[in-house]
């Protein structure tokens, strides 16, 4: 049901704010056993926060997402609950503070459920690297949900939350949401706080918002967003008011189409599916406009380069002293850090900080960051240069549907190229946001994505809601 | 073989700022462990740096104490190492773009250039217990803002090394940068130092002495190194690259790590933090902000108030003394006066108490109070020495003590005069004594005289009375 309804049947008493986390819980317990998208339920804290919310519904003061429950990735601090980042390096851990992001949903009434599942310390496209085990995509249990934001859309898509927030740092938000049926929104670096998000690549990262809906996820990020003294990177251009384009005309809007994005490598299925979404927003007016990213082939090295250099430095601190897990029997600093972090850290995160520091070695820093910070330079020259012209663009979100679990993790270079449509994004810090277009011959939903300007993200919202309310998607049934 | 040494410094001042520098924490020294730490200052996952603007405005003072350019531009880096006082595991500075560059200073006659001013946090405290066997954490340092000064190899001596040390340290607490404290270690001094044969003008391999903290320990650890590095060229040997400890104990340096083990520290560009920009109107608000400078003012109490150069220089050492005779001299310019009080009374009685200045209990505007009764001839030029102690031990206004004291100066000489007379009649024989060419007893009868008068007496009068009624 949408973020909307709920808040009227809550508003006129239809429902009670305790009933609906209730029913919410009840599902989760019903049924996430064969998911595994929760890391940590949280019913007491849960039923705590829809009492608290009931009262403001009953004083008349509750903003839109009060009583509504959501979920939370599980690298978004919360204070009192644990926030594992799916590793065992932190698989006790227990932040001391609340993330901005959970401040302002706190403030304003909203329910957590628990914490989602993810690929750990957000590394990955499958959900499949956690600690705590592998997501399971609710359409077919065999199949992965994409990652790293696996539990959050899995958890919509299962409809074990309303919405549910996720972070993005190379598609994490929208390419599970395309594998799992669901809307996803990246928004604008800077629109949203990362104050409390455990980083992985600070000049990548932004906390978006997996929905049932683009209204949806507009109105979670009405809230969630905005400039915070708490984080120097977060922009005062963020205003809020996302909803405000949905229902305005489309006709005249210009649609790039930057033909690299559908080339070798994407399944015909997909690109059959978004250029047929193309047409419909040509039906509605819209001029579609080929364009051309050509660094779009440099991207996925850049993206992994950068990436991994910040995130090789991100969790350097996680060595054993402060808190999370400590290994045992070290007789010297050294020692303790070497085995805390070899035991402590999984395959693909030890990878990427082999990767990222290799990168920054005095001798290879020119060769490797500094060649991806000229290439990430060239990817925002063009992007700037498709939107001179250019209202939105529309790639698809993943080259291929939901693939099996086992079929493709193991195999590293493929899992990173398989990131080619949504990184970009990120590197040039656009918002984007990715919405179920189609279904493929084994039956899993195809995603597409509209990237726009900085900031703009209620025109994308828009031009993504005016799909949606054409598109019959289909529901989970368990 | 004769030598000559080749000498740069790299040397880290702790900022003055109320705050940490990438977080709210109070910034002070000294109190409980781990007493001034947050999620920011600790490296709990999650947290962010956020800039202190005042640790920014500093940073460009100390730019302009230093005769730098202040950059329009500056940006932040991470260096990466391990280590468990660094809680995130790097420290964040400005590597590719310090915030002042291109400075110079002028020391024995000698130019040092200065190579750049950057900003960087501090690193914690390890706390170890041999006993016990195992070692702690204080984060109360972490985050404490830093300025480094990076000069050129320009040093060529010890006494200018020193010399330099000494002038930074007096123009940045000038500036109110940095209290220069190095005992507590708020300034700290690493120097890099190689040799090379008298003549020649290639440099020689440099080893690095870590965190020297005072004046004299950076000439005891130069002096040896020097030697050090002279016996080993001598036997035919080379220099290696390292960085070495100076133990104070023993008055030499050890070798902590070679160029082998030294870390390679990633710098990469921190992405937390946006660049700094200093706009040309805000580098010349900050510059118009400057205090006076001590050389500034060292010119000013030489020409404008006519001190000896060497009171002058005394005064402007310490810049708290300093600050204190110009809000005295302000309120009463007697400049000579308040100088000499200054210098030998009060100095005689902070150093017998080891009492600082900030600590006195009496304020400029008493002092001056003090040296205008003189001035008047209410009290005399050596009682104005007594009341000063006495305002140094309890604060009580100066013309309060004088009372109490009887120090005031009767200017009624019918009361002298009747005294003098009566000293000299009870008297008669050393009266006859003087009048026979006995100098000497004038100072008897003199002591006399004081003794009925009292100490508030003006005693040139009294001397001027005696001397007449003896003729």
């Amino acid at each position: 049901m949408a973020i909307k309804e709920l808040h009227e049947k809550l508003v006129k008493r239809e429902i009670g704010a305790k009933e609906l986390t209730k029913s919410y819980l009840d599902k989760i317990e019903k049924h996430d056993g064969d998911i595994n998208s929760y890391i940590t339920v949280c019913p007491e804290l849960a039923a705590e926060q829809a009492e608290a919310a009931q009262k403001k519904l009953d004083a008349g003061d509750a903003g839109v997402l009060c009583g509504i429950p959501l979920s939370i990735k599980d690298n978004i601090c919360t204070k009192g609950v644990k926030t594992t980042c799916a590793s065992k390096i932190l698989e006790d851990f227990v932040p001391v503070y609340d993330a901005t992001v959970m401040e302002k949903l706190n403030e304003t009434g909203a329910v957590m459920l628990g914490k989602m599942n993810m690929d750990e310390f957000a590394m990955g496209g499958s959900s499949q690297t956690s600690y705590f085990g592998g997501v399971h995509n609710p359409f077919d249990t065999e199949r992965v949900t994409g990652g790293s934001s696996g539990g959050a859309a899995a958890s919509v898509a299962a409809g074990f939350c309303a919405a549910s927030l996720g972070t993005d740092t190379g598609g994490s938000v929208r390419q599970p949401a395309a594998f799992c049926g669901v809307t996803g929104l990246k928004p604008t670096y800077g629109a949203v706080s990362r104050y409390g998000l455990i980083a992985f690549a600070s000049g990548l990262d932004q906390i978006g918002v997996c929905a049932d809906s683009a209204e949806d996820t507009a109105l979670v990020l009405d809230v969630i967003s905005g400039k915070d003294p708490s984080d120097g990177t977060s922009s005062e251009k963020a205003k809020g008011n996302y909803t405000a384009l949905i229902g305005t005309s489309l006709k005249g809007k210009k649609i790039g189409i930057p033909k690299e994005f559908f080339g070798e490598g994407i399944s015909d299925e997909v690109r059959t599916a978004v250029m047929q979404a193309a047409e419909f927003y040509k039906n509605a007016g819209c001029e579609l406009v080929e364009t051309s990213m050509p660094s779009l082939k440099y991207a996925v090295s850049a993206y992994y380069l950068i990436s991994s250099a910040e995130a090789a430095s991100n969790l350097s601190r996680f060595d054993g002293i402060k808190y999370g897990f400590r290994a045992e029997d070290a007789d010297s600093y050294g020692e303790l850090i070497k085995k805390t972090r070899s035991e402590g850290f999984g395959d693909e995160v030890k990878r990427r900080i082999l990767l990222g520091n290799y990168a920054l070695c005095s001798g290879y820093y020119d060769a490797y960051y500094n060649n991806a910070s000229r290439i990430r330079n060239k990817i925002i020259e063009e992007y700037a240069a498709i939107f001179d012209t250019c209202d939105v663009i529309l790639t698809p979100t993943a080259p291929t549907t939901a693939y099996k679990i086992g079929q493709q993790e193991n195999d590293p270079v493929k899992m990173y190229l398989a990131d080619i449509c949504t990184v970009t994004v990120n590197i040039a810090g656009l918002p984007a946001i990715s919405t179920p277009c189609g279904y493929g011959a084994d039956g899993m939903p195809i995603g597409m994505s509209l990237v726009g300007k900085a900031f703009d993200e209620a025109q994308i919202i828009a031009f993504c809601d005016a799909y949606e309310k054409s598109f019959a998607r289909k529901e989970v049934k368990f | 073989m004769r030598y000559v040494p080749v000498i740069g410094l790299e040397i880290h001042a702790e900022m003055l700022t109320n705050s940490k520098v990438f977080c709210g924490c109070a910034n002070e020294f000294g109190g409980a462990q781990n007493d001034r730490v947050c999620p920011r200052c600790s490296g709990m996952p999650g947290t962010l740096p956020v800039v202190n603007q005042g640790a920014v405005t500093l940073a460009a003072k100390a730019g302009f104490a230093l005769e730098c350019t202040v950059n329009n531009y500056s940006a932040f880096d991470r260096k990466n190492y391990f280590y468990p006082d660094l809680p995130k595991a790097y420290q964040i500075t400005q590597f590719q773009y310090p915030i002042c560059t291109n400075g110079h200073i002028r020391v024995c006659d000698t130019d040092i250039r200065i190579n750049r001013i950057h900003i960087e946090e501090d690193a914690g405290k390890l706390v170890h217990d041999d006993y016990e066997g195992i070692s702690m954490a204080d984060y109360n340092r972490c985050g404490v803002p830093l300025i480094e000064i990076v000069t050129e190899p320009d040093f060529r001596t010890v006494e200018q090394v020193q010399a330099f040390v000494e002038e930074i340290a007096l123009r940045l607490k000038y500036a109110g940068v940095c209290d220069s404290r190095m005992e507590q270690g708020s300034l700290r001094v690493d120097v890099n130092i190689s040799i090379m044969p008298e003549g020649s003008s290639e440099f020689g391999t440099r080893a690095e002495i870590k965190n020297l903290n005072s004046v004299k320990a950076i000439g005891r650890a130069i002096e040896y190194e020097i030697k050090r590095q002279a016996e080993i060229l001598d036997k035919g040997g080379k220099v290696v690259q390292e960085t070495r400890r100076f133990n104070d104990n023993h008055g030499d340096t050890k070798a902590l790590r070679s160029k082998e083990e030294a870390h390679d520290y990633r710098y990469f560009p921190e992405p937390d933090i946006p660049p700094v920009y200093l706009s040309d109107e805000q580098i010349e608000q900050i510059r118009k902000s400057m205090p006076e400078p001590p050389n500034m003012r060292f010119e000013r109490y030489t020409k404008e108030y006519g001190l000896p150069a060497d009171d002058a220089r005394l005064i402007v050492l310490d810049k708290d003394f300093s600050d204190f005779y110009d809000e005295t001299v302000k309120l009463c310019p007697s400049y000579k006066q308040v100088s000499n009080l200054m210098l030998v009374e009060l100095n005689r009685c902070l150093n017998d108490s080891g009492t600082a200045v900030c600590d006195l209990k009496f304020t400029p505007a008493a002092l001056a109070e003090l040296v205008k009764l003189s001035d008047a001839g209410t009290i005399s030029k050596n009682a104005a020495k007594d009341v000063l102690r006495t305002m140094f031990e309890t604060g009580k206004a100066a013309e309060e003590i004088a009372k109490e004291q009887n120090l005031i100066m009767s200017n009624d000489t019918g009361e002298l005069e009747a005294i003098v007379d009566k000293v000299i009649a009870e008297n008669a024989d050393s009266v006859e004594s003087y009048k026979s060419g006995n100098q000497k007893v004038f100072g008897f009868l003199m002591g006399q005289v004081i003794r009925f008068a009292g100490k508030g007496a003006n005693m040139q009068v009294a001397k001027d009375i005696l001397t007449k009624k003896l003729q």
